[in-house]
């Protein structure tokens, strides 16, 4: 029992890294599904692989420690060594690869266009019949109930595109574009993850997974394709004259006003996002200070530059006015 | 006699190690008191009168030639014949070098003459040296001969006195006197002019930038924030309490004159300047216009400013050589991706813009 224990919180300590929202055992997909599905089959029949092959050794070593007849010996050998692999690993086999075509499937209503950048990803929709790109960044949101085409593209370096709770991951080439779909299933927040080195902040390249019922990705993916909010406080105009005045508009496009550049993230719906940086910090006020003063500090070899020669005042306000971005 | 032989008479078996010893010892420590005596009572005479004993000047000029022939292979910019950088270079030559080499039509002073090595006169200095070998000579200086190195680290700025030496030869006193005229007396208008207009496409106008920059921009001369070894030069002649003073004076003249007409190069850099969809080049007008809100005035207008000036400071940006103020990093990020063709275009779209100040730059 004393032994036990230690055995027990490990195996506790790692069936807790099996939930959550970053998570190949917790499918929110189909396609997730199919994986964690393929998965578990596999882990039983190794399972169950494992005791027949230890009972064999038992069985043979200390119940029926003699020879066998030649015959079966014989039997033994064709029957576990020859017949018995080739049935269970063609069943196996034939398993994963019906369930192959379905994960090539191609999306229907919803291309989501998504390119890695160092290190954050640019995130395009083009809605069914829809010639004009939604921008947006850092944040892929999907309807449930449909399957959603993936097209994927890097700017630099090879990314991979994953978030494990809704399926497989496909790597990101730049100059080549690859692809995937997605169907989820349960509404939530999940999280992805760059899963192909791709220099020095790589692992801080995460990306937010929201799935949404089809009603409220309606909903909000019209709001994402207007123009920005026009900042009504004081305090907010005063970070959109900070906004202009450092020239923010030069990488960032905040849609609605002169700011147009495609350097950085669109930030014309920032503050509707639930994190910032690539997935790294919250979308809260301090840490959008803490970032904009400093992004080095928290994303070495980041792209963008630091804003710690404006005041205390200046960076609230412009943090101000980006949380007014929903 | 065979090698052999000359071992054998040798004989080293016969040779007595302790003693050759004990004598190296000796040699060693007598000369090492030698040394230290003329160190430590001065026994050296280091008067520049008295001068060097006879073939030791023959030996330090040759090995300082040949030194300098050795070292020197950097490719001169084709602009080198120009007027323009034979100008600029006149005029930091007549602020840094003229008090030792003097200046065509002049002498050198008498106290300058009694110097060892005597500074040759330039006329006399530029004779027999490659462009390459002066800028060595300028960027590197000579150690023991009184010649300063280049007060910045950075190189194509000497270029300019190069053009001036490749030319002080065949100057008369007027001509010289013609290129570093100072309006009204003033230091700073000699390059700058006396509106701040230097009409000298390497010499930045500055009646277009604001005080903020312009203050900004000489305290990150002074304290060597900035890379140049012109604007060290002429820096280090102006107290840092006079920097606001002087700052405010030169923000007062206002730019005027026309756009030009624009060509192909100018629509390129107009298009790259407005980032139609790049997405390695920021938008060049979000931080120096044309912008429809006020813009920090701590970023210089480019509106109308020289061409080969931009390009030359957008290749130090590239490349990672130019700084100066708070806001550096902003535009070293911006730089890091621009190639030749793309500098060439932004330079020609906003040397084309009509003069103005950052937040009246319109095209």
């Amino acid at each position: 029992m004393s032994a036990a224990r230690p055995g027990l919180l490990c195996a506790a300590l790692l069936l807790s890294a099996c939930s959550g929202e970053q998570s190949v055992l917790a499918p929110a997909g189909r396609d997730a599904e199919v994986l964690a599905t393929l998965f578990w089959w596999m882990l039983g029949g190794a399972v169950v692989l494992w005791l027949l092959m230890n009972g064999l050794f038992f069985y043979v070593t200390r119940i029926r420690p003699q020879a066998l007849s030649p015959r079966a010996a014989e039997a033994l050998i064709i029957g576990g060594g020859i017949v018995f692999p080739t049935v269970v690993l063609a069943a196996l086999l034939s398993f994963a690869l019906s369930e192959m075509p379905k994960q090539r499937e191609p999306g229907e209503n919803l291309t989501v266009r998504i390119t890695g950048e160092s290190w954050w990803w640019r995130v395009d929709y083009l809605p069914e019949g829809s010639d004009t790109p939604i921008a947006s960044a850092n944040e892929l949101r999907l309807p449930t109930g449909q399957r959603s085409e993936l097209k994927l593209n890097a700017s630099e370096v090879i990314h991979s595109f994953w978030i494990p709770a809704l399926g497989g991951k496909t790597d990101m080439i730049p100059g080549r574009e690859t692809r995937m779909s997605l169907e989820p299933t349960v509404p939530g927040d999940y999280r992805g993850q760059c899963a192909e080195f791709c220099g020095e902040s790589h692992a801080l390249m995460a990306l937010a997974g929201v799935v949404m019922t089809p009603g409220d990705f309606a909903a909000w993916l019209e709001k994402e394709a207007a123009p920005a909010a026009i900042p009504t406080s004081a305090e907010a105009l005063r970070g959109l004259a900070v906004f202009n005045a450092e020239g923010c508009g030069g990488c960032h496009a905040v849609r609605g006003t002169e700011a147009a550049g495609t350097v950085g993230p669109d930030l014309t719906h920032l503050g509707g996002r639930v994190t910032l940086a690539a997935g790294i910090l919250p979308m809260e006020r301090d840490a959008l200070i803490r970032w904009i003063r400093d992004p080095e500090a928290l994303k070495p070899g980041a792209r963008m530059p630091g804003y710690d020669h404006l005041s205390d005042a200046e960076l609230s306000a412009l943090a101000t006015y980006l949380e007014g971005l929903e | 006699m065979s090698l052999k032989d000359l071992i054998r008479k040798l004989r080293p078996d016969e040779i007595h190690w302790p003693t050759v010893g004990r004598t190296l010892g000796v040699l060693a420590l007598l000369g090492g008191l030698g040394g230290g005596a003329v160190v430590a009572f001065g026994l050296f005479n280091v008067s520049a009168r008295a001068g060097h004993l006879p073939g030791v000047s023959w030996v330090l000029h040759t090995t300082f030639r040949n030194s300098v022939a050795f070292r020197a292979h950097a490719e001169p910019p084709e602009t080198l014949d120009d007027a323009g950088m034979v100008a600029l270079g006149a005029r930091h030559y007549d602020s840094a070098c003229r008090h030792c080499h003097a200046a065509p039509g002049a002498e050198r002073s008498a106290t300058v003459r009694s110097m060892n090595p005597e500074p040759p006169h330039i006329t006399e200095a530029v004779q027999h040296w490659e462009p390459d070998e002066f800028h060595w000579i300028v960027k590197e200086g000579v150690k023991m001969s009184g010649m300063p190195h280049w007060p910045a680290t950075r190189d194509d700025d000497v270029w300019p006195v190069v053009a001036f030496l490749t030319r002080v030869g065949e100057m008369s006193g007027d001509d010289y006197a013609r290129l570093t005229e100072k309006p009204d007396g003033r230091y700073c208008a000699m390059c700058h002019g006396a509106e701040g207009v230097s009409g000298n496409p390497n010499i930045p106008r500055l009646d277009i930038l604001s005080e903020t920059y312009i203050r900004d921009t000489l305290h990150a001369y002074r304290e060597g924030r900035r890379d140049s070894g012109i604007m060290a030069e002429a820096m280090s002649q102006v107290p840092a309490e006079a920097i606001d003073r002087l700052a405010a004076g030169l923000a007062e003249s206002a730019p005027s004159g026309e756009q030009a007409p624009s060509d192909d190069l100018a629509q390129r850099g107009r298009a790259l300047a407005a980032a139609g969809g790049d997405t390695e080049v920021p938008a060049c007008r979000a931080c120096h216009g044309p912008w429809s809100e006020p813009l920090n005035p701590a970023f210089p207008s480019l509106s109308g400013q020289y061409a080969p000036y931009l390009e030359q400071q957008l290749r130090l940006w590239r490349d990672g050589n130019r700084g100066g103020t708070e806001v550096s990093e902003l535009m070293h990020h911006a730089a890091r991706a621009l190639d030749d063709d793309e500098i060439a275009a932004l330079a020609s779209y906003y040397a084309g813009l009509a003069p103005a100040e950052l937040d009246d730059t319109s095209d």
